[in-house]
């Protein structure tokens, strides 16, 4: 008996590491590109998309997760960015210093967003994340000179690691992919705990998890402030990459590119930050868009996959090949997705 | 003995309308006891003041004499009392163990837990015989495995009171015989059962004790046989003179 439920357990780890594998494979890959020679263009790109799947990431527990969809997830990144230049001018505070500081300060402030915001449930609840993420953007404008204005702050500051500069694009690009990692390993831990499953219990039902003995507020609450721990560190990345941020970059509108992010790529599954971010980077690339185009592209990707592919891209993708495999027919599992798509 | 759950004087008050006017009821350790009384008597008011979803608006709960009048739901699940809903609900998208397991991670250990160990998620499917579908989807299961599921959802939490609102509602004769024989297993196993119902048959099957409500008050407290032959519950039951 309990030998059997030793190989259970050792069972579902087993299934649980599969699980993590094939993001593994895609960022070993990504992490060769530099051996291709890529232009500077291709790695700033590829360095902004991979500081926004740190965010996308967070995002993810929070709404693939726990069902809670926050239009106010840049603003969180902000923080941290703002923490990091900050913590440099006043207080000499580098890189890896400013990393855990700044995941400090947006978790404290999703938590002081998050506290009465989550009150309200639903469509309430992205609306007062919409609201506050403007706040901010307004509080940062009118900040004066401590947070620069308008115009922002500048951070010249170095990155180093084992006395090695990381500045260097190439070596800046490795790093962000070190972090990605970490972040996909820290979600899929998240997924595959207790703590994700009660996340997920609060998702489907909250009245029933409550029954259960589930403190859902305390939980709702807490899915936030980690969704602002790895925004913070997304925050501090994007802003000594850039050396200059703005009150511009975390306001509603990069905060809905984030949603939408999440969205296309498929939020409850550990590939779909990735393939969302990624995809939403570098689409307008590929296909030569204005921002205008891209924007109306967006838009149209986003009903698609509302639509078509409840789960996102990802979660189609996989959909399809399990269909493929087992060899089910193909309308049950469109039957399936649509009755998903309905609820 | 002292009752397990001792309920006195509890009244709620929604705006002008009263839905409970005062009830005191006890239930006592190791019984299946039946709160009846038809549509609108104040039955579900009940279960949602004791289980914390709606706050009493006068009178007091106290589980084996601790008060816990107005506590949350969470609270009250994990003091002890374990419940089920009168919707049958369980987690759709998640799977039919995992559903179970998550029912089983916030509990409030028992002190005797190690010396008595509670049965695993596995067990407790076995228990409500739903284990041939363990990895299902919760959501494609029938309505009568979701009830049952709903069951073992709430023996996840250990309970040492269990109160079962409409438990057999939507389900066939021969679904609701099963979960008859079920609960009526559950007293051997230390937990207490107030089931709440309209349906007498369930009733008469499950309960040596019926509690009756009507119009919020509670108008008949005895054995079965005898709470069936007062003319105030025959009156409130079949209108008055026959």
């Amino acid at each position: 008996m309990k030998e059997g439920l030793r190989q259970d357990r050792a069972g579902s780890v087993f299934k649980a590491l599969r699980s993590l594998l094939p993001v593994l494979v895609i960022l070993a890959l990504i992490a060769a590109v530099p051996l291709f020679s890529p232009s500077n263009r291709f790695l700033s790109l590829a360095i902004s998309a991979g500081i926004n799947v740190i965010a996308l990431y967070g995002l993810s527990v929070l709404f693939g997760q726990t069902g809670i969809l926050s239009m106010g997830h840049a603003a969180l990144v902000g923080v941290g960015a703002y923490a990091a230049a900050i913590l440099a001018r006043d207080f000499g505070v580098g890189f890896w210093a400013a990393l855990p500081a700044a995941a400090l300060a947006s978790a404290v402030f999703a938590m002081i967003v998050g506290i009465p915001s989550l009150r309200v449930g639903g469509h309430h609840f992205v609306i007062m994340t919409f609201a506050f993420g403007q706040l901010l953007a307004i509080v940062l404008t009118n900040g004066g000179d401590y947070t620069g204005a308008a115009t922002g702050l500048d951070l010249a500051g170095p990155v180093t690691l084992f006395g090695a500069d990381m500045s260097d694009l190439t070596r800046y690009y490795l790093m962000v992919v070190a972090f990605v990692t970490s972040a996909a390993v820290a979600s899929w831990a998240i997924i595959n705990s207790s703590y994700g499953r009660t996340l997920r219990a609060i998702r489907e039902n909250e009245k029933l998890a409550a029954s259960l003995g589930i403190n859902v507020g305390r939980h709702k609450i807490g899915a936030f402030v980690v969704s602002g721990i790895f925004a913070g560190i997304s925050g501090v990345l994007l802003a000594y990459f850039l050396g200059h941020i703005s009150p511009s970059q975390f306001s509603s509108f990069p905060s809905i590119y984030l949603a939408l992010m999440v969205m296309i790529g498929g939020a409850r599954l550990i590939e779909g930050p990735l393939a969302g971010g990624i995809l939403v980077a570098f689409l307008p690339e590929v296909l030569n868009l204005d921002p205008v185009q891209s924007r109306i592209v967006y838009g149209v990707c986003l009903i698609a996959v509302i639509m078509l592919l409840p789960d996102g891209l990802i979660g189609g993708i996989v959909r399809a090949l399990r269909a493929a495999f087992s060899g089910k027919p193909k309308q049950e599992t469109q039957q399936r997705g649509a009755a998903e798509a309905q609820r | 003995m002292s009752p397990i759950l001792a309920i006195s004087g509890l009244s709620k008050q929604f705006g002008g309308v009263t839905a409970l006017a005062g009830v005191d009821l006890a239930i006592e350790e190791g019984e299946i006891l039946g709160v009846v009384g038809p549509n609108g008597s104040g039955k579900t008011t009940l279960f949602n003041v004791v289980t914390g979803v709606h706050r009493p608006s006068g009178g007091s709960v106290l589980f084996r004499g601790q008060d816990i009048t107005g506590l949350k739901p969470h609270a009250i699940s994990r003091a002890g009392i374990g419940y089920t809903f009168q919707q049958a609900m369980a987690f759709a998208g998640l799977g039919v163990l995992e559903n179970v397991q998550i029912a089983g991670e916030h509990v409030r250990a028992r002190a005797d837990s190690t010396a008595n160990p509670w049965p695993t998620p596995q067990a407790l499917l076995d228990f409500v015989g739903l284990s041939a579908v363990a990895n299902e989807k919760a959501g494609v299961l029938p309505f009568g495995s979701l009830r049952l599921l709903g069951l073992a959802l709430a023996l996840a939490t250990r309970p040492s009171l269990l109160l079962l609102d409409e438990p057999a509602a939507g389900l066939n004769d021969r679904e609701t015989t099963a979960l008859v024989g079920l609960v009526r297993q559950l007293p051997g196993h230390g937990i207490t059962v107030c089931v709440i119902d309209h349906d007498m048959k369930l009733m008469q099957m499950l309960c040596r004790r019926l509690a009756v409500l009507d119009f919020g008050s509670k108008i008949a407290d005895g054995p079965t046989e005898a709470v069936l032959a007062d003319p105030k519950v025959l009156e409130v039951y079949l209108g008055g003179d026959l």
